[in-house]
């Protein structure tokens, strides 16, 4: 990390808050937490370019929690509304018809459903213009607004609406860090809200960057994941503990993991706390599972190690 | 046609008890409509759902403006205008409440005609695991007051609608279902359908004109006045600091906050803005000085919230 | 100065764009549209026009970064064809209720499947209800005109919608014409700077647009009131078209007349096919039939009076569908009948057929035939039902065709029929 960061200790985290509460999102959010605190970093020169999704109700007419501005496109071209705007506001400029203090930031939010699926092509075609822009991803693992049912990024063996029994989903989460990496934009982060610290600097970083730059954030859902909503945090924090979400960042064409847990919490201490999982400990606990979920992020940290030399 | 409301919050199970009723009466050989009603609104926020029932097929649809009877699972509803708990009901309507506070503190409380039914409390709406209970509670009273339904047809309508629970989960609402029903019993069949009038009112109609397009787009030229929206109505737990606990470290409280309501005052002490806490309690699992505590809310309205120490207070803190 | 050129409908669409000062296009290939975008690109290249060019990855996100920039304040055009435009339709809907002016071209195309590259207008009426407004032009000199009034009326402070300018495939796209090029000097005359309003994203000045509405009542006011804007973008369209002819001396209405004063078989058709229903009017005129064209320039807003003034008191009117409603006929002539509806002095009958697709011909031979049609079915008083314009010769073909697939042998009792 930069030493020059704004944020050298938890202390340097913002006191008072830029997003306005009052939007409809779910009590223990941990989507809207990583937005605010992401919000928080970013200020309010910013406009919002959003993607179906259960953000979309961040503004319902006639009200917005936003300081700055933001619009709503659909759910597949969320990137390509950032680009219109974007290049707008470049040929305003380049004609003096408006200043630099009257230019924004412009960041894309949506869901893991657009940005792991239906978004992904507009996605890939913005990096590939090499557009000039934050996309926000808050990634709860399945089609949150609707009721979770299977996404491209819900993980192996978690129940959804639409994988209710057996297993459940036996397909592996889409590596999106890796993906969107291969494109070799400016930066992509992965970050959480239960890790403010880590999330601040990351977004303090892709804030003085330009170019296509990713956050991509885990984002517990109490409604989703099946937990009370106060264990938000702590899941978020066992996410992290347990390897099953690694905080990394690809940045000058380098892959650095931020976080090395030492020694990992076994997976088990994640699952266990979500309605999702319960299935792998009820009736009876689902050993082969378990083992395959540990095995994975085992393999993963190793390869981790390999690479980094740790 | 019986019209029955229930109002509950996001996640109370008013579905649910809607669709235990709906079985019932359909059970008993009505016609039968059942429906959740629900907006951008989630866990937590009122929410109600509705019953038709009828001998004959039922033509009408969409949301009850005048219900014959309503039920309401969370008595911190009852008084919150948003809610609209109370909306359209007459001297005709029934309003039962399952809540400790009796019959005519209620009277008294409220702006309303309707004869006011209490349902006292079987469930504990603050414990997630009795969440199923509070539907079946609330279906078994009001199957009661409809005096249409009986007691064998409500158990077949528990069992039906919650069938994929385990056996003993569905014994145990059974028997708090009928143990509803038979609380209410000394009011059986006091809902009653209310005649209709067919006299049509004027429609209010108007020939809409065009606006100006900055007008007539759906933009919001404003920033940050969600906090109009006053989301602390979600709430059915309250944190509240004890400053004595507190070391002004902020960063947790203020940090994990998903709605940002916790803010540090011009001393560093956190203060909590109500208006706006749904209640997640994330701030109280959080806090390393166990300096938060969760409350009823209903309790902790009727109490003076603590206020933090005078600035010259400062050393005490560790 | 003002000169007149041999230039393709593609070239006259990339001139329309150009001479409004289109400055920002994103844009996607597809045929027959391409040229389009592919002249722009050099003129912006060899630096003879101004503006911003982008190519994204699919007419999805094209429209999507079409109406971004329109609600950023700029002034954009795009352009697309047939499959294209059905994979934009999402956003055609959306950007209108963003109430942002911008202009597309759609270069009709036949709609898969079967695939196909020839023309005909399913692709440009599937965005019939989109509130967008729609013009159809019938030959290249009306692309490059069409092109510079539907910027003046989407953007006028009254209407505020995109606007499609549709164009025949192949037929204009593809074929050269002399075409008046407007006098660059002179289009400021008729279009001014693009004026942003209160449709702006800037740092002053937060705005959260297009957000979610909830709620029928909500809901059904900001629907109606693009209804309402489309709807008086007739009026605005008719006072941009007085302009026109004024500073340009080309003379334009929502319908536009071919010998209509004392017509009685009116025919009725929109695009570049409607020219040989021009020349099949002539003809029969010198045959002593009194025929005439109504040709709606104007789909959307639907110019309903207009309609109602070129076809009552007629004999009979003939609609020519180059499209089909499946399962319901030809879309103009559903459009038409309910112009004509329970007006006093209605056509004596109404008669559909559906012909030109997929860029299939319309001969003298069909248009004197279905005039003929019209003739016995205005005395007798009942029109026959909709007839495909499709000749023994063309299924005798398919037929071989078929054979030649190996698909007649699939048929339960062998061999199709003839």
């Amino acid at each position: 990390m930069s030493p020059k960061s704004q944020f050298s200790g938890m202390k340097d985290l913002p006191k008072t808050h830029l997003l306005a509460p009052g939007s409809a999102m779910c009590a223990g959010c941990g989507g809207l937490e990583a937005v605010r605190e992401i919000y928080d970093v970013l200020g309010g020169k910013t406009v919002f370019v959003n993607a179906a999704g259960c953000m979309t109700l961040m503004s319902v007419y006639p009200y917005t929690p936003f300081r700055g501005s933001w619009l709503y496109t659909a759910m597949a071209s969320a990137p390509a509304g950032a680009q219109g705007i974007r290049d707008a506001l470049d040929i305003l400029k380049s004609h003096d018809r408006i200043g630099e203090d009257e230019d924004l930031d412009v960041v894309v939010l949506t869901g893991d459903g657009s940005a792991y699926g239906m978004g992904l092509s507009s996605t890939s075609g913005a990096i590939d213009r090499d557009l000039d822009f934050l996309y926000v991803i808050y990634d709860n693992e399945g089609y949150g607004n609707t009721g979770q049912q299977t996404s491209a990024a819900t993980p192996h063996g978690a129940r959804t609406a639409t994988a209710t029994s057996g297993i459940g989903v036996a397909g592996r989460k889409k590596d999106l860090f890796s993906i969107l990496a291969a494109h070799e934009p400016a930066y992509v982060a992965t970050v959480i809200g239960a890790e403010p610290l880590d999330l601040a600097r990351k977004v303090e970083r892709a804030k003085t960057m330009s170019g296509p730059r990713f956050l991509i954030a885990l984002s517990p859902c109490p409604t989703g994941w099946g937990f009370d909503p106060q264990l938000s945090v702590e899941i978020g924090k066992l996410a992290v503990k347990s390897g099953a979400w690694p905080l990394k960042e690809y940045v000058d064409g380098r892959l650095v993991h931020n976080r090395v847990p030492k020694p990992l919490v076994p997976v088990e201490e994640y699952l266990k706390r979500q309605g999702r999982f319960r299935h792998l400990f009820e009736p009876r606990k689902d050993e082969f599972t378990l083992m395959d979920i540990q095995a994975q992020i085992d393999a993963y940290w190793a390869g981790v190690m390999d690479h980094d030399g740790a | 046609m019986y019209r029955i409301r229930f109002h509950g919050r996001g996640g109370q199970g008013m579905k649910t008890a809607s669709r235990i009723l709906g079985a019932a009466f359909f059970l008993e050989g009505f016609e039968v409509q059942d429906a959740p009603r629900y907006g951008a609104e989630r866990r937590g926020a009122p929410i109600f759902a509705f019953v038709r029932a009828d001998r004959s097929p039922i033509l009408e649809r969409g949301v009850i403006p005048n219900p014959d009877l309503v039920m309401v699972a969370d008595d911190t509803l009852v008084g919150m205008p948003q809610a609209g708990v109370l909306q359209g009901l007459n001297a005709h309507a029934v309003l039962a409440i399952h809540s400790t506070t009796p019959a005519g503190e209620w009277r008294q409380r409220l702006n309303t005609d309707a004869r006011i039914v209490i349902l006292p409390p079987l469930f504990d709406l603050l414990d997630a695991a009795q969440r199923v209970r509070v539907s079946a509670v609330i279906a078994g009273a009001a199957a009661c007051l409809t005096g249409r339904v009986g007691r064998d047809t409500l158990s077949q309508a528990v069992r039906t609608e919650l069938a994929d629970l385990t056996n003993t989960v569905i014994k145990d609402n059974i028997n708090k279902a009928l143990q509803a029903y038979d609380e209410m019993n000394e009011f059986k069949g006091i809902a009653e359908p209310q005649p209709r009038t067919d006299t049509p009112l004027p429609t209010g109609w108007i020939t809409l004109g065009l606006d100006p397009a900055t007008l007539a787009a759906p933009a919001i030229h404003a920033a940050a006045n969600s906090v109009q929206v006053r989301t602390g109505l979600w709430r059915t737990l309250r944190p509240v600091f004890d400053y004595s606990h507190c070391n002004r470290c902020n960063w947790v409280c203020g940090s994990f906050c998903p709605d940002g309501v916790v803010s540090a005052d011009e001393n560093g002490w956190p203060r909590i803005d109500y208006d706006h806490c749904k209640g997640c309690m994330v701030c109280v699992a959080q806090c390393p000085k166990h300096a938060i505590q969760g409350m009823p809310e209903g309790w902790a309205a009727q109490q003076t919230m603590p206020t933090p120490p005078s600035p010259d207070r400062k050393e005490a803190a560790p | 100065m003002t000169q007149r050129t041999l230039i393709t409908g593609n070239g006259a669409a990339a001139w329309g764009a150009r001479l409004a000062g289109a400055e920002y296009m994103p844009v996607f290939p597809i045929t027959p549209q391409t040229e389009i975008i592919e002249t722009l690109g050099d003129w912006i290249g060899k630096g003879e026009m101004g503006g911003r060019m982008v190519t994204l990855e699919s007419e999805h996100s094209m429209i999507t970064a079409a109406g971004a920039g329109a609600a950023t304040g700029v002034r954009v055009f795009t352009a697309t064809s047939s499959q294209g435009l059905l994979y934009g339709m999402e956003m055609l809907y959306t950007v209108a209720g963003w109430r942002v002016p911008l202009v597309l071209v759609n270069v009709s195309r036949g709609l898969s499947a079967p695939i196909t590259l020839e023309p005909d207008h399913n692709d440009i009426l599937a965005a019939r209800d989109s509130g967008c407004l729609q013009i159809h032009a019938a030959t290249c000199q009306e692309v490059v005109d069409a092109i510079l009034i539907a910027y003046r009326v989407a953007e006028d402070a009254r209407v505020r919608l995109p606007a499609i300018v549709n164009l025949d495939g192949f037929y204009l796209s593809f074929t050269r014409e002399p075409v008046w090029l407007p006098d660059a000097s002179k289009v400021a005359q008729f279009l001014p700077d693009m004026d942003p309003d209160e449709f702006a994203f800037r740092a002053d000045k937060p705005v959260s647009a297009a957000v979610a509405v909830l709620g029928g009542g909500p809901y059904s006011y900001f629907r109606y009131q693009t209804h309402l804007a489309a709807l008086g973008a007739v009026e605005v369209f008719e006072e941009a078209c007085v302009e026109y002819d004024r500073v340009f001396g080309r003379s334009y209405a929502p319908v536009m007349a071919h010998r209509l004063d004392d017509a009685e078989i009116v025919f009725v058709m929109m695009g570049s096919f409607a020219t040989k229903a021009m020349d099949a009017v002539d003809r029969l005129r010198a045959q002593g039939v009194k025929a005439g064209l109504a040709r709606p320039l104007l789909l959307r807003p639907w110019p309903q009076d207009a309609i109602r003034k070129a076809l009552t008191g007629r004999k009979a009117v003939v609609v020519v569908d180059q499209n089909l409603s499946m399962g319901f006929g030809g879309v103009l002539r559903g459009e038409v009948a309910s112009a004509l509806y329970g007006q006093a002095d209605a056509p004596g009958a109404l008669l559909g057929y559906v012909g030109g697709l997929g860029g299939r011909d319309i001969t003298f031979a069909e248009f004197a035939e279905m005039a003929r049609e019209a003739e016995t079915a205005a005395a007798g008083g009942e029109a026959p039902p909709t007839r495909l314009l499709y000749t023994q010769a063309e299924l005798r073909e398919v037929r071989n065709l078929q054979t030649l697939a190996h698909a007649q042998g699939l048929t339960p009792g062998g061999e199709g029929r003839s």
